[in-house]
């Protein structure tokens, strides 16, 4: 492994704001540090990075333990969101700025600033002040300078988040073919969930300063380790229930109960659980205002609002149980004030054990991504 | 062309909202430029370049240009480290800290002057210690240097201070990451950037050493410097007497002003 943190915690004063945080990277990797804004991500970067010294824990860079070592013994590259080009100094300075510290011999530094500055795109700006190019530019000098002393691994703090959508998607497919040409393992850190899913082989979801969970993209969506996952990860309808009985397992929803053959669940009988299931995933039916519970997979409710975000309707229910829910249909939308069928889908829902009775059942949808 | 015209409205919209401000602000550089203008009208140029050329005024101006740089070096080489350590961290006593770097500027240079005796006078240990071997720590130049530096430095260590305050951590960050050591990081990156600032706190710094007089007098009022030469005139001649070195000393401050200015290509001191 070319990158290993082992239980890393840090804490700020009495704050702990990362704990017990354990991944690897592997040679030639692109893996994503996702998580939401204040989730630790930041100090996991610094600490890898060596500008915070972790309260416990190790940082492994090829085996060795550099967890002491100051930033400059660690041959790791960093981009931060901000840009930290230096004013003082032109583009190609910039790039053989750390050329330099690494001892390149002066008549190879030339060849290895213009090597990298084609890589990004920039042979025409090597005599340019930092000042002088575009927000997009400037990124990408950052990339030059950051590649060129070809770290062990590249850490990317948030590096498009300061960027507007259109030149965010560029630069990623930018970084993309950029890494892949480089085969520098790299650590996107990011709190964009699309933004991680389109770049990264692998994700590790942060929250609250733990691992939430690691894996492909697809593997995290389509069945999440963690409520966390679950609801970070693309958008997740909530909802709890009782176990009925198990063999076949029976969910009670309300007064209404699930039936979902061929699944099973550790939660014993009479325990609470947390259901997640996307909305994609759910379908529509329109009921009389008296019936429609003939299906042992549907709950019926009530439609509070239809918006229509372009490419689908975003239907919002609320069951007779008192859950809410979120339904994407593609085409004529029921009215506000109908009462609907929701039919879940039996393979597609997750099943978490409640950590507690009172677990909060407000539902929490992420705002409509297009 | 429209952007122009309409960037010029706007200026003009703007000046209304402006003139009680204006207004006020005019009074006070009226009353700077009166004395001034006052002061300058009694010169009589012939009348300068005789006195200036007395052995007397000779002396003072050649103390003065010696000791005003040595003072302003020793202020800037321990001043701009203190200003990038309070700057960069913080620690329990930091407040102490920083107000010992303001109390030379808000006790009377007079009182200061006092203060450095009572620790370095003839009488105390640290002065009979350098005097037993052979160093006057006071009445001499040595004792116009600590004097003007103990006045001067703080306006070096506010200004830098100042100075790295405004460079972003992170610029220093990414060069440790690039392979840079912590001293290098500062004098490839945090001393650059925060140039302009140390370059008005030199200034500010030499301006007010060329012209210490409260505390110079109470440490060394021998050899004369040029700010105790125009006090000792005045006792003996009134004004006109002091207008000669007077002109001299703002000469001279106007010049290094400008020269570093020029050489480090501040736009002014006002701006940083």
């Amino acid at each position: 492994m070319i990158l290993e943190l082992d239980r890393l915690t840090h804490r700020y004063g009495d704050e702990l704001v990362i704990e017990d945080v354990s991944f690897g990277l592997n040679k030639g990797e692109l893996v994503a540090l996702l998580g939401p804004s204040g989730c630790g991500k930041t100090t996991i970067v610094q600490t890898i990075a060596g500008h915070v010294q972790p309260t416990a824990g190790q940082v492994l860079l090829r085996d060795r333990d550099v967890t002491r070592e100051p930033p400059e013994n660690r041959h790791v590259g960093v981009v931060f969101q901000q840009s930290t080009l230096y004013p003082h100094m032109t583009v190609s300075k910039n790039v053989a700025y750390g050329l330099k510290a690494r001892g390149i011999e002066p008549n190879q530094l030339d060849e290895r600033v213009s090597q990298y500055l084609e890589l990004v795109d920039l042979s025409e700006q090597r005599t340019a002040y930092p000042s002088e190019l575009s927000g997009g530019q400037q990124r990408r000098v950052e990339l030059a300078r950051a590649l060129a002393p070809e770290p062990d691994v590249l850490l990317l703090d948030e590096p498009l988040s300061a960027l507007d959508r259109q030149l965010r998607t560029q630069l990623r497919e930018e970084i993309a073919r950029i890494q892949n040409k480089t085969g520098v393992t790299t650590l996107f850190v990011t709190h964009d969930q699309e933004e991680a899913m389109a770049l990264a082989d692998r994700l590790i979801v942060i929250n609250d300063g733990h691992v939430s969970g690691s894996g492909t993209p697809r593997t995290l969506y389509e069945s999440p380790p963690t409520p966390f996952v679950a609801s970070f990860l693309g958008r997740s309808n909530v909802f709890p229930a009782v176990i009925a009985s198990q063999r076949p397992l029976t969910l009670r929803v309300g007064h209404q109960e699930l039936v979902l053959p061929n699944r099973e669940t550790t939660a014993s009988v009479g325990a609470r659980v947390m259901c997640h299931v996307r909305p994609p995933d759910l379908a529509l039916s329109s009921t009389g205002p008296t019936g429609g519970n003939d299906f042992a997979h549907s709950l019926t409710g009530e439609v509070v609002s239809v918006a229509d975000v372009g490419c689908r309707y975003d239907v919002r229910i609320k069951s007779i149980s008192g859950d809410a829910f979120v339904v994407e249909a593609s085409n004529s939308p029921p009215e506000p004030g109908e009462m609907v069928t929701v039919e879940l889908p039996r393979d597609q829902i997750t099943i978490f054990k409640s950590k507690n009775q009172d677990y909060d059942s407000t539902i929490d949808v992420p705002e409509t991504e297009l | 062309m429209s952007l122009i015209s309409r960037s010029r409205s706007q200026q003009s919209d703007r000046l209304p909202e402006l003139l009680i401000p204006a207004l006020l602000g005019a009074l006070v550089l009226i009353y700077f430029a009166i004395p001034f203008v006052a002061f300058l009208a009694r010169t009589g140029a012939a009348n300068t370049i005789t006195e200036l050329s007395t052995p007397k005024a000779q002396v003072a101006i050649r103390n003065s240009l010696l000791t005003a740089p040595i003072s302003t070096l020793i202020a800037t080489v321990f001043g701009v480290p203190l200003a990038y350590v309070l700057a960069r961290t913080s620690f329990v006593g930091k407040r102490f800290i920083e107000a010992l770097v303001i109390l030379p500027l808000i006790i009377p240079p007079v009182v200061g002057g006092a203060m450095i005796l009572t620790a370095i006078g003839r009488f105390t240990p640290i002065g009979s210690a350098a005097a037993a071997i052979g160093i006057s720590l006071t009445n001499s130049l040595i004792g116009v240097v600590l004097a003007q530096t103990f006045v001067a430095a703080p306006f070096v260590i506010i200004t830098a201070r100042a100075g790295f305050g405004a460079v972003d951590e992170r610029l220093e960050h990414a060069s440790r990451s690039l392979g840079y050591g912590p001293l290098s990081t500062f004098w490839n990156v945090s001393l650059p950037l925060a140039r302009g600032a140390i370059i008005a706190g030199i200034i500010l710094t030499f301006a007010r050493a060329i012209g210490e007089f409260g505390a110079t007098m109470m440490v060394a009022y021998n050899p004369r410097t040029m700010p105790t030469r125009i006090w000792v005139d005045f006792i003996a001649g009134g004004i006109d007497a002091i207008v000669p070195l007077a002109l001299a000393l703002l000469g001279i401050t106007l010049v290094v002003l400008t020269a570093v200015q020029w050489f480090g290509r501040v736009p002014t001191v006002i701006d940083q």
